[in-house]
């Protein structure tokens, strides 16, 4: 089928774009409007890196997995894994504005100080409205894409964009799980004829991901809600408040998640994906069965590679991230916590009619 | 050619198309006035007209639309003036009401309309039938066979009008227009037609009453078209079998006949006057007829007429033609579709054929020509819309961005109905946005068709602030026709310079909100039209780049555009001929040697747009110097 049909007929209008951008920025025929992934007109070849890259076209996991991580140190529940860690950055100006402990933005600076990665392609947002991907080359670039958005904005276009030109050889990315599978769908070098010089990829860093959001409905909700120049920072607290807060300066308003789940996009109804299991670590907000107040403030880090395990310990070393001890029974939690969103992902995959683009992978998931 | 227009050479021979037999005609008929709207097939004689009205001491205009010259032909007729009227099909329709008027209040010198049909549509987007409004408005109907017929039925179709004090219509089809055949010219008169002071109580009213008067006068023209020598018969003296022909069915007819060598048993009824009817010349060998099958172009304008003509007298007549499926329904008539019916009717054998007709012609769709910024316009506009939530709808109009339609376009628009239309339906459309529908509305319309029907259209969808987006289409030309000058180019008809008037302003002063952009920027223009589309309300975007055409004669040293076909990505993942296949201009071509992109130098004019485009930075632009 030609390219752009291809994703055209089994991505985007059966509602499973996730708007990662990995189909944008190779060629003049994608875009992306709002968070919505847009083909200007129709390409005409039969394959292309814009259906090999998306992370909701077939792909065998199982494989893709074995071709970057042992197969000693796969879980089946939350991917690869070395190691879960609770942790925060210790620089405090990090913390200020952080997600929650300002893991991730301490851990890629780290990784460029260090030469790990040369450049970093991240999403930077205003409180979390309009975000963009960004493509930082300096420590201080990287601060500056601190906090998190629920709107999906196409970052991997950036990294494409930043590939093709060829000028940074160890480009760290930071992403969702959607995108983080793209970035590994693009380093398997799937098209022969066209590899987007996709060994300039240096590092790979996993965001937990719950779902995003539609971005106009989410522009609407907060501008029902508060003051968007005000805004500047969203979270979701844990499920017992069942509520998503907006922070403005002074204020915080609770938005009854009633309102908000309805607006969740509808690519990630089908994603099985929580802790971004292709990834060299994956952060995310850290929930202690003991209360909200208890880890607020801190990350969760699993660490996936050889790789990761090294920037982890220099952070260490070096100071820059805070550790804490990692409760009996975070672990369970964690894989239960996973296994739940793979399983409505299957459940809703399977309500389309089979299981779609984890076909090839059906092994994995014939339990759920 | 200029020379045979105005030779006084009477008897001289000259090779002649028919259009220039139309423009000598009526130099012969010593016109006053002659008005205009361009229009294929017959869009060359008021070109022509314009260039020899000094010198043979008429008036000739490019009207702004068809309705205002035949008004303004209306007007020359009251003060005795000999004026003539040129229209196509759909212009002759868009003076239906000055037409019906005009037919009920009468003429006073001479008025002729020369309409030109097109049938199978060669440069029309319909073949619609002219014939049927000479029988709606009730006046003479002429339509010659070939050249000379052409040429004389000219100054004939001005004394008939004068004698009748009626309109007269003389129809032409494009074979007739754009054909050329043997003109015998004819004595010029030494002055142009006498004028007349209009007086106190000469009257060109329509009022009801003059219906009675205006259908005494068909009557008087039926009297004299059964004398007219324009009407004939060949064959035998009895003919069972009978072929009527009107306009170039009688050449078909001819020939066929001939070639089937049934000339011994088929008769042939060639008619120049179609209405109203000359009953009495043709009833007699209708009365002798048992089939008869008619030759006319597009409509079965006389087959219906003759089939009334024979009910009226009980007449038992088996009737072929295209409504029986003899002919074609549709299209126009060719020697291989006459030639069989006419074998069908007669039992003749078809002779064989020896023609490379079987050959298969690939297939090309019309298309913008190489740097036309129509081509980069809708490039854009379906570059923009595709970024909308919902699919737009875009309202075509009628000039050479009706093309737009096609690939060339990107399959641009949605609707098209006629010049003049996209801003009302897109009026309409905008309005019910209001309403429920929740789609972004556009159209647009060429800078001449801006003067001839948008107009009004500009000023109610203001007045009703419809939610749309109007796009002129500033080319600086009626390229469609052949480059001829309207209100906003500052050149008349006759070669005067004017002041030329500025659609900007005019919008501006008709309160629309506008701004202009150049297609051949398109980063910055995709941009202005991504945010026209999210504004409420009637705004407009004039889209400003000469007519490719025009800019390249003008050029003084052509731009050198190619492809560094080391950089090119050719058909592989990033671009797949993004130029050549996409983009589409008839400039960018395909190296099949090299598998890369090519530049044909010889169609390229050198606009740059397809170097912006090009995903590889392959397309290199050189020099070029503006005059």
């Amino acid at each position: 089928m030609l390219s752009t049909i291809a994703l055209d007929t089994q991505v985007i209008q059966p509602g499973l774009c996730t708007g990662c951008g990995a189909c944008q920025g190779l060629c003049p025929y994608w875009g992306s409007v709002d968070g919505r992934t847009v083909c200007f007109f129709d390409c005409e070849r039969h394959d292309g890196r814009c259906q090999r890259f998306c992370p909701r076209m077939p792909v065998d996991l199982e494989a893709l997995r074995k071709q970057f991580f042992p197969s000693e140190d796969i879980l089946p529940e939350i991917g690869p894994y070395r190691g879960l860690y609770l942790t925060r950055a210790a620089d405090e100006s990090i913390r200020a504005h952080a997600q929650h402990g300002g893991t991730m933005t301490a851990l890629v600076e780290l990784a460029m100080k260090e030469g790990f990665i040369d450049a970093a392609v991240l999403t930077r947002s205003q409180g979390g409205l309009d975000p963009e991907g960004v493509l930082a080359a300096s420590p201080e670039e990287v601060r500056s894409c601190k906090g998190s958005s629920f709107q999906v904005p196409p970052t991997l276009a950036v990294l494409n964009q930043a590939l093709k030109e060829d000028r940074y050889k160890k480009i760290g990315v930071v992403g969702t799980p959607c995108k983080t599978l793209a970035v590994y769908k693009m380093r398997a070098n799937p098209l022969p004829d066209n590899d987007n010089n996709a060994q300039n990829i240096g590092m790979v860093f996993g965001l937990f991901c719950g779902w995003g959001l539609d971005w106009d409905g989410l522009n609407n909700l907060a501008l029902s809600h508060c003051n968007q120049n005000m805004l500047r920072h969203m979270d979701i607290p844990p499920s017992k408040f069942h509520s998503l807060e907006l922070t403005e300066h002074e204020r915080t308003i609770s938005v009854n998640l009633d309102e908000v789940l309805p607006l969740v996009r509808s690519g990630c109804r089908y994603c099985v994906d929580m802790t971004a299991e292709f990834a060299d670590l994956s952060v995310g907000g850290a929930r202690s069965a003991d209360g909200w107040d208890v880890d607020k403030g801190w990350n969760q880090v699993i660490v996936r590679s050889e790789k990761g395990e090294a920037l982890l310990n220099l952070a260490r070393e070096k100071g820059v991230l805070e550790f804490k001890e990692v409760p009996d029974g975070g672990l369970a939690k964690l894989k239960g916590a996973s296994m739940g969103k793979k399983r409505t992902g299957v459940g809703n995959l399977k309500a389309l009619g089979g299981l779609g683009y984890l076909e090839p992978s059906a092994a994995l998931f014939e339990n759920l | 050619m200029e020379w045979t227009m105005t030779a006084n050479a009477p008897g001289q021979v000259c090779l002649m198309q028919g259009n220039e037999a139309i423009v000598r005609g009526a130099v012969e008929a010593g016109i006053n006035f002659a008005a205009s709207y361009p229009g294929s097939p017959s869009s060359q004689i008021l070109g022509m007209l314009g260039k020899i009205a000094g010198e043979r001491n008429f008036y000739a205009e490019w009207s702004t639309n068809e309705v205002c010259a035949l008004q303004a032909c209306i007007g020359a007729s009251l003060a005795n003036g000999r004026a003539l009227c040129v229209v196509k099909q759909n212009g002759l329709l868009c003076t239906a009401d000055a037409l019906h008027c005009a037919a009920q209040h009468g003429v006073k010198g001479g008025l002729v309309i020369v309409t030109s049909d097109d049938p199978s549509a060669h440069s029309s987007t319909n073949e619609f039938d002219s014939r049927w409004q000479a029988m709606s408005a009730g006046v003479a109907l002429l339509e010659p066979t070939a050249m000379q017929e052409a040429k004389d039925m000219v100054p004939y179709a001005f004394d008939l009008s004068e004698k009748t004090g009626q309109i007269v219509i003389l129809r032409l089809t494009t074979r007739v227009c754009h054909g050329r055949g043997n003109v015998v010219l004819g004595p010029l008169p030494d002055a142009p037609h006498p004028l007349e002071k209009v007086r106190e109580w000469d009257r060109m009213v329509c009022v009801a009453y003059m219906h009675g008067p205006a259908l005494e006068k068909l009557e008087k023209l039926r009297e004299a078209f059964c004398e007219s020598t324009y009407n004939h018969y060949q064959g035998p003296k009895k003919a069972q079998t009978l072929i009527v022909a009107g306009g170039t069915g009688r050449l078909y007819g001819q020939e066929a006949v001939e070639r089937l060598g049934v000339e011994d048993r088929v008769g042939l009824l060639s008619l120049g006057t179609l209405w109203p009817l000359p009953e009495d010349f043709i009833l007699p060998y209708l009365r002798n007829a048992g089939e008869v099958l008619i030759l006319e172009e597009v409509d079965p304008f006389l087959e219906q007429a003759l089939e009334a003509l024979a009910g009226k007298h009980g007449l038992q007549i088996i009737f072929r033609g295209r409504s029986d499926g003899a002919l074609p329904k549709i299209g126009e008539l060719d020697p291989d579709n006459v030639e069989k019916a006419i074998s069908i009717l007669t039992d003749a054998p078809l002779p064989e054929k020896q023609s490379s007709a079987n050959l298969d012609l690939p297939v090309r769709e019309m298309t913008f020509c190489a740097g036309c910024p129509h081509r980069a316009t809708f490039f854009l506009l379906k570059k923009a819309l595709r970024q909308e939530k919902n699919p737009g709808v875009v309202v075509g109009d009628i000039g050479c961005y009706f093309m737009a339609g096609q690939s060339a376009g990107q399959y641009g628009f949605q609707v098209c109905n006629c010049m003049g239309s996209g801003v009302n339906i897109a009026e309409g459309l905008g309005q019910l946005t209001n309403y429920g529908l929740e789609q972004k509305v556009v159209t647009m319309c060429g800078d001449s068709t801006f003067f001839h029907t948008i107009l009004p259209g500009i000023v109610n969808a203001t007045y009703q602030n419809a939610n749309m987006l109007m796009i002129v289409l500033d080319n600086s030309a009626t390229a469609m026709t052949g480059f001829q000058p309207h209100p906003g180019t500052g050149l008349t008809a006759m070669g005067d310079s004017v002041p030329a008037m500025n659609i900007q302003r005019i919008l501006e002063a008709i309160g629309c909100k506008v701004e202009v952009a150049d297609p051949f920027q398109p980063a910055e223009t995709e941009q202005v039209l991504c945010r026209l589309l999210k504004k409420s309300g009637m705004n407009v975007l004039i889209m400003r780049q000469p007519c490719a055409t025009l800019k390249a004669k003008e050029r003084k040293k052509p731009v050198k555009v190619w492809v560094d076909q080391s950089k090119c990505i050719g058909d592989g993942c990033g671009c797949d001929k993004y130029c050549s296949r996409v983009w589409g201009c008839p400039g960018n071509t395909w190296d099949f040697t090299n598998n890369k992109a090519r530049i044909d130098p010889v169609t390229c004019v050198g606009c740059g747009v397809c170097a912006k485009l090009c995903p590889g930075g392959a397309i290199q632009v050189e020099g070029g110097e503006e005059a």
